[in-house]
């Protein structure tokens, strides 16, 4: 029993005398969770309505940051680069779901994966070849910071989170009312009825896929002035997204948030121990369990 | 008993339709006519085609030999879609309807299309709802916590959204209880008087018998029998020829 | 198989046998390491069909089967003076299958996607754990040795000359065709492919299902790391970069370039994919990033040509 409360006692003992890492971390936490949202229900929505595993959409968020660098540099103003950007990416995403993932609607899934996997490479490539292998900044609109404990912390991650909350926000109002809304939800729930009665289900995938983009490269604008921007950042996203995605239950939006948010507090926890680089695998540790004891996904109800 | 006179312009015409299921080959040359507001039931029984027919005239399936007309013009390879707003609705043999989306976004599927005014929504979700008041009391209610009679009204009450010329109806009376079997009946003279054609395909012979005109009788994957529904009974030897066990 | 087919196949087999033996007498140097690198990839691809052309199972994780084949020759190479050759293979078998062990058990209990996702996921752990953890692997630099010698230690050895490399690894890797042939036409195979073609059919029969899968992730895994130790040994290096899961996306290119589920075709879409490669450097420069006009053709290649090189020309002979 003394064996045990002793360990107790080291617990509480560091966790008093680390709290205030511990509450960095979690505001952190909280801000990549929601950018990781961003990027995820984008993901997840594909996923749900088209049965496509979207590898490409890390390029996308890399993309999206892209011509963010580019129309700031040319405007001058980061919103204005936040909008064209998003809508930039939307339109290159509806061109590229017509031209390879329409054609093959009704062959086995492999072959949307290995498509997408192939607009990845061109991607990423098409990057390097532009934009060269220096990373690129992008500045953020606002500097100003605030004092948490001994840190000076910057405003703009507060602003990411609000701004990427306020677009899922968007997003789910937008699928809740209206009438593009309930064809989007009919369409995820049984495509063949969708389209006899009446929905132009081609055109709302190439929709769906247009949003899914646009969301991507939302999140690689407000994203970008945290990191240095070159061709391969959309790599680790990608992963991070597929692993929210199926933790949070393959095409359900809700848990994907929340698997974003769980996922990514777990990460900056561990990352007070082991270095940031190593902090990655305890998602993968996440992922896997999840996998394992509950594949439907950790934030959805049983089936019955 | 000579074949009954087809109407003289057929609003959905089927010519010698050869569909594949997978592999395996379902309808071996199916031919038949719908016309203008009329009720035409498609009898046989279970996996001679009959449902693989209406899912190859909603353009669910593609034929691989032949041709589907809808109003004279050839629509074979159309996608769904469009055959729903050019006027063919299509309940399924298990409903399908969106369980998830409310019994009010069920209807919207149908009813939210270019060219109708909101007083004509109005209109129409009217109309509906003095038909089944079941239906408006839950308007708000997910698709999935209706009864399976409810399910059916609702699978109607979405295809006549799309104020079609026919509505390809598959089994609408299978698993449901003598009440709404009755109402269902109800809701096909309606359709009827309102000048809605429809192709039926039912397992129930009565009710077939007397909401139909005429009567197609399907076996191994072809039309083998066709006669109106006034010269036949129940008890019929044609009846028992394709329909008894 | 009926006999005829049977007899002309192994007198292809032979034609092209012999000229990939002829080869290196004949390619100026450049060209015979290109060859030499594509039996080698051709290797990595064709375990990689054991899983998605026989058993239905699309891995994304061969990179880290590949990796640890090249950080287990690698470990030998480094720490047993004399640098030994079987050794660096033994080392690297052992390595690629203990990571195969581990991927086996857990992801052969999911299927489909999640079984992609979750062999992408555990090569990217591999990675990480390679990438962070300089004091053995050497980190980003990874590990540099000596190339060892061929042959029996103390009775007779030769030095690698770039024709005897060659043809070492034309044997290992038509030892491993043969071997990989002979599992697949085995009724161990013929299982796999029931599981392809209907899972749940296949274990109502009464296979026990996730034993087979097992095996044969095991199988393919143990393929890909004897690939990883022929890279290691031609290239003198072992790098986190072959252990990150674009290499595995690659192999699976090559399988749907080639033609799944035929073995040979993979091999042949190692030499596509690589002849694209070196033609796209040529015309554009080196500077051109290669995968735009290589990952076009792909796409191309998964919309219009799905049952791949091999697939079409089957079926172009036999029209």
């Amino acid at each position: 029993m003394s064996a045990m409360g002793d360990w107790i006692g080291f617990v509480w003992g560091w966790l008093a005398t680390h709290g205030d890492i511990i509450i960095i971390q979690t505001v952190n936490g909280i801000v990549t969770g929601m950018i990781l949202a961003l990027i995820a229900s984008g993901l997840t929505l594909i996923f749900g309505i088209m049965d496509v595993v979207n590898f490409a959409h890390g390029e996308l968020f890399m993309l999206g940051a892209y011509v963010g660098v580019v129309v700031l540099s040319i405007s001058g103003s980061f919103w204005l680069a936040l909008v064209l950007s998003t809508l930039v990416v939307a339109l290159i995403g509806a061109a590229l779901q017509i031209t390879t993932l329409r054609p093959l609607v009704g062959r086995d899934p492999l072959n949307t994966i290995l498509a997408t996997f192939g607009i990845s490479l061109v991607l990423q490539n098409y990057a390097l070849w532009q934009f060269g292998p220096v990373p690129r900044k992008l500045d953020e609109p606002i500097t100003g910071q605030f004092v948490l404990f001994y840190l000076a912390y910057p405003w703009y991650r507060l602003l990411i989170a609000l701004l990427s909350g306020a677009i899922i926000g968007g997003l789910y109002l937008f699928l809740k009312h209206g009438t593009y809304g309930i064809w989007i939800r009919a369409t995820t729930q049984d495509r063949v009825m969708a389209q006899a009665m009446g929905i132009p289900v081609p055109w709302v995938h190439t929709g769906v896929f247009a949003i899914g983009a646009g969301m991507a490269a939302a999140s690689g604008v407000l994203f970008g002035p945290l990191i240095g921007i070159n061709h391969a950042m959309g790599l680790d996203w990608v992963l991070k997204a597929f692993i929210v995605v199926v933790v949070g239950g393959m095409g359900n939006l809700g848990g994907s948030i929340a698997a974003s948010i769980f996922v990514s507090l777990l990460e900056a926890y561990a990352a007070i121990v082991v270095s940031p680089a190593q902090a990655v695998i305890v998602s993968f540790v996440v992922l896997i369990l999840t996998l394992l004891f509950r594949p439907t996904g950790l934030f959805v109800p049983t089936p019955k | 008993m000579s074949a009954p006179p087809t109407p003289a312009e057929a609003l959905v015409a089927v010519e010698d339709v050869h569909t594949f299921y997978g592999k395996s080959h379902v309808l071996h040359g199916v031919s038949l006519c719908v016309g203008r507001g009329e009720v035409v039931g498609l009898l046989g029984r279970n996996g001679v085609g009959k449902s693989t027919t209406l899912k190859t005239i909603m353009g669910l399936l593609g034929p691989s030999r032949g041709k589907v007309l809808f109003e004279g013009q050839a629509i074979t390879g159309l996608p769904a879609h469009k055959l729903a707003r050019m006027g063919i609705a299509y309940v399924p043999e298990d409903r399908r309807i969106f369980k998830l989306l409310t019994v009010m976004e069920n209807l919207r599927t149908g009813l939210d299309r270019r060219g109708v005014t909101e007083a004509r929504k109005q209109e129409l979700l009217d109309k509906l709802f003095a038909y089944f008041p079941r239906l408006a009391e839950r308007r708000s209610q997910a698709g999935g916590t209706l009864s399976g009679g409810e399910q059916q009204m609702l699978a109607i009450a979405r295809a006549m959204m799309l104020e079609p010329k026919i509505i390809l109806l598959d089994e609408p009376t299978e698993g449901l209880m003598p009440r709404m079997v009755s109402q269902i009946k109800e809701i096909v003279e309606v359709l009827h008087r309102d000048g809605v054609a429809i192709l039926l395909v039912e397992q129930n012979v009565p009710l077939t018998l007397e909401a139909c005109q005429r009567v197609y009788f399907m076996e191994k994957g072809v039309v083998r029998h066709h006669a109106l529904a006034s010269e036949l009974t129940v008890d019929d030897a044609v009846v028992h020829q394709y329909l008894g066990v | 198989m009926s006999k005829r087919s049977n007899k002309s196949f192994w007198i292809a087999f032979g034609i092209v046998l012999a000229a990939l033996i002829i080869a290196p007498l004949v390619l100026p140097e450049f060209w015979r390491r290109f060859l030499t690198e594509i039996l080698i990839w051709g290797l990595l691809a064709m375990s990689s069909d054991l899983l998605i052309g026989y058993t239905g199972m699309v891995s994304f994780g061969h990179s880290a089967f590949f990796g640890l084949g090249m950080y287990g020759a690698a470990a030998a190479l480094l720490t047993v003076k004399p640098a030994n050759l079987w050794l660096a293979i033994l080392y690297g078998l052992c390595g690629s299958a203990v990571v195969a062990g581990f991927v086996a058990f857990f992801a052969t209990r999911l299927r489909d996607i999640y079984f992609a996702i979750t062999t992408l996921i555990f090569s990217q752990i591999f990675y990480v754990v390679i990438f962070t953890w300089t004091e053995v692997t050497g980190g980003e630099n990874g590990l540099n040795f000596t190339r060892p010698q061929l042959g029996i230690p103390g009775i007779y050895t030769v030095t690698f000359t770039p024709e005897i490399l060659h043809w070492f690894v034309l044997a290992v890797v038509t030892a491993s065709y043969l071997i990989l042939r002979r599992i697949t036409h085995s009724p161990f195979g013929m299982v796999l492919q029931s599981i392809r073609e209907n899972e749940s059919r296949t274990r109502a029969i009464g296979y026990p299902v996730e034993r087979y899968k097992i095996v044969a992730v095991m199988l393919s895994g143990l393929f890909a790391g004897l690939a990883g130790v022929l890279y290691a040994v031609q290239n003198r290096f072992a790098a986190p970069d072959f252990v990150y899961f674009v290499v595995s996306g690659e192999a699976v290119i090559y399988n749907v370039m080639g033609g799944i589920g035929t073995l040979v075709g993979p091999i042949l879409g190692a030499g596509f994919f690589l002849g694209l490669r070196e033609i796209s450097s040529r015309i554009f420069g080196d500077q051109f990033p290669y995968l735009i006009p290589v990952g076009v053709i792909f796409i191309a290649m998964v919309i219009f040509l799905p049952q791949g090189l091999l697939g079409f020309a089957k079926r172009w002979l036999n029209r």
